[in-house]
């Protein structure tokens, strides 16, 4: 066994990862920020969540710790599609890490907008963002099936970029929800943004946060975020990458193991900068460990994806 | 000097004032490089606790290599910070985010309600060292609560009390404007301020009333704090012209002017 395992991902439409471990949308900013994490440990960046036209965001207070989590409601305060085009992407393209451009909007129209401005150099690849809590709509297309679609097939319809779906954790069945973007054209999908949920100031009385609802991350949601994993890997033929509360090489491995082709890193990017190449190096060294060539040997069932790749 | 995430040794815990704990760590770079006012991320292990603890260095010593925080204990994550005892490592990430602007020649008066306090022995001396008269202005609700004035060398130290345990009987506010002010009324002063929101609006108030500019009063803004260096964006704070700014990147300091005052959030925990 070579002992410098492959841990190189393909997620589809020429989108090939040096590592399996990317930053998630929203804990990362642009890339431009954080310099304490180790940018040759990741695969590549997910970008915070852009719109259209630039947003503030929502009124404090937006973020409150809660056992073993935390709960944001920033409220997509973004530049705006047109800055991140013309400013952030020519820089991104002289990287050697790929940026991904999470995508959101309140309406198939923006989704559409924001996705034909980013046909520039610098973007590696799209996330499609129909599953943030946080904002007027935010959920609306990921918890129906047929506006999942539509707008997936919106999107594939104006752009020759890899195509990630991200989707949200709050429904009923969320392999319908993959099943369905799969099928509208999505390259891959990740699984999972954040729970809607809150928390109360019982000396002040009201909602630690000023909007009443976050969405909750950190390691509270990971056997959640893990289990509906488990659930749209076994049922997509596309990659699933694995989002929710990973803290640690092992929790990496847990989402490998049940079938993720790839694994973000969110919360933790807060914490532990350090994080990223700890759990890059740990998923090497259980490779190597075990004597497995490379992270397709790791899901512990068979999966339609592995003859995808 | 760039921020660093490092292990920093516990040399001393102490209590500054009653509830409050004063842990000096040993950390060079650090200590070298934090400016008055700017914060570090303290990870801390209690159970179900995730996210790192925002403290501004109350003070910092290049020559020894020291740094300083001053603290109330609010929740599991202080308390735990708390416990640690002499050759404990932390985790310290910094510095970070802008400290005051220090430079210029007028008198300075330094404002600080509660734990607001904690910000000011690194700055008052930064301050003394630049030759200038220094004032400071605290706030407490029972004298046990108050930092010695010893902490303040070389400045004039005027304290209040909600219980009227000691000096003035109520906020900190009612301290300001000092009368000195008539004396330099020709050339202005220079007011930094660290307090509970209520605090920190209701000296705002006194000043435009008092016809002081809000460009003379700089800040040390406390907001609820995520990563500390301008990912999360989870530390917005209104921004006078609209939106908003991070307190952990345009802030902590903060010139008084900049703010949207009438809608700040109360957040302070201290």
């Amino acid at each position: 066994m070579a002992d410098r395992p492959d841990l190189t991902v393909d997620l589809g439409r020429g989108l090939h990862l040096r590592s399996p471990v990317l930053v998630a949308s929203g804990t990362f900013g642009y890339g431009f920020d954080a310099p304490q994490v180790d940018r040759g440990a990741l695969g590549a960046i997910v970008s915070k969540g852009t719109t259209l036209r630039p947003r503030e965001g929502n009124a404090p207070i937006r973020i409150a710790e809660t056992p073993s989590g935390m709960l944001n409601a920033i409220g997509l305060q973004n530049p705006g599609v047109d800055h991140v085009a013309r400013v952030y992407a020519p820089q991104w393209a002289t990287w050697d890490l790929p940026v991904i451009v999470n995508v959101a909007g309140d309406s198939v129209d923006e989704y559409v907008a924001v996705a034909t401005r980013l046909n520039v150099t610098g973007v590696a690849g799209l996330e499609l963002n129909i599953s943030c809590p946080n904002v007027e709509s935010g959920l609306q297309f990921g918890v129906d099936p047929a506006l999942a679609a539509e707008v997936t097939q919106a999107v594939r319809a104006v752009t020759e970029l890899p195509l990630i779906v991200k989707l949200t954790p709050n429904v009923t069945d969320i392999v319908a929800v993959a099943r369905a973007v799969e099928n509208a054209g999505a390259d891959a999908v990740s699984a999972i943004n954040t729970y809607v949920g809150m928390a109360i100031d019982v000396r002040r009385r009201r909602p630690l946060i000023s909007r009443g609802s976050g969405g909750l991350s950190g390691p509270a949601i990971k056997p959640l975020a893990l289990h509906a994993v488990w659930q749209v890997a076994a049922e997509v033929h596309i990659p699933v990458i694995g989002v929710g509360g990973i803290m640690t090489a092992d929790d990496a491995l847990e989402f490998l193991l049940a079938g993720a082709a790839a694994v973000q890193l969110g919360t933790v990017n807060y914490v532990r900068p350090q994080a990223a190449a700890e759990i890059h190096d740990g998923i090497a060294a259980y490779l190597v460990q075990h004597g497995l060539p490379d992270i397709r040997a790791l899901p512990i069932r068979p999966l339609s994806v592995l003859s995808h790749v | 000097m760039s921020v660093v995430v490092a292990p920093a040794v516990v040399v001393e815990r102490s209590v500054p004032m009653a509830g409050a704990v004063e842990l000096v760590l040993h950390h060079p770079p650090s200590a070298v490089a934090v400016a008055p006012g700017q914060f570090f991320q303290l990870a801390v292990s209690a159970p179900h606790t995730l996210l790192r603890r925002p403290y501004s260095a109350a003070w910092s010593d290049a020559a020894s290599g020291r740094i300083g925080f001053i603290f109330n204990v609010v929740g599991a994550g202080s308390a735990w910070l708390a416990a640690r005892d002499e050759g404990h490592e932390l985790d310290l990430l910094g510095p970070l985010g802008r400290g005051f602007d220090l430079e210029g020649a007028r008198p300075a008066i330094c404002v600080a309600g509660g734990l607001g306090i904690a910000v000011f022995p690194g700055v008052v001396q930064a301050l003394i060292a630049r030759g200038r008269k220094v004032i400071v202005l605290q706030g407490a609700r029972t004298a046990a609560q108050l930092l010695p004035a010893a902490r303040f060398a070389g400045a004039q130290v005027q304290v209040s009390t909600d219980d009227d345990s000691a000096g003035h009987r109520g906020s900190v506010v009612t301290l300001f404007p000092p009368p000195f002010m008539g004396e330099d009324q020709g050339g202005g002063v220079d007011i930094f301020a660290c307090g509970p929101t209520p605090m920190l609006t209701a000296l705002i108030d006194v000043a435009r009333r008092q016809e002081i500019p809000l460009s003379a009063i700089q800040v040390a803004l406390e907001t609820p704090m995520g990563c500390g260096i301008g990912t999360c964006l989870g530390c917005a704070a209104p921004r006078a012209v609209g939106g908003y700014f991070l307190t952990c990147q345009d802030g902590p300091c903060v010139r008084a002017d900049r703010i949207a005052w009438d809608r700040i959030t109360d957040a302070f925990h201290g």
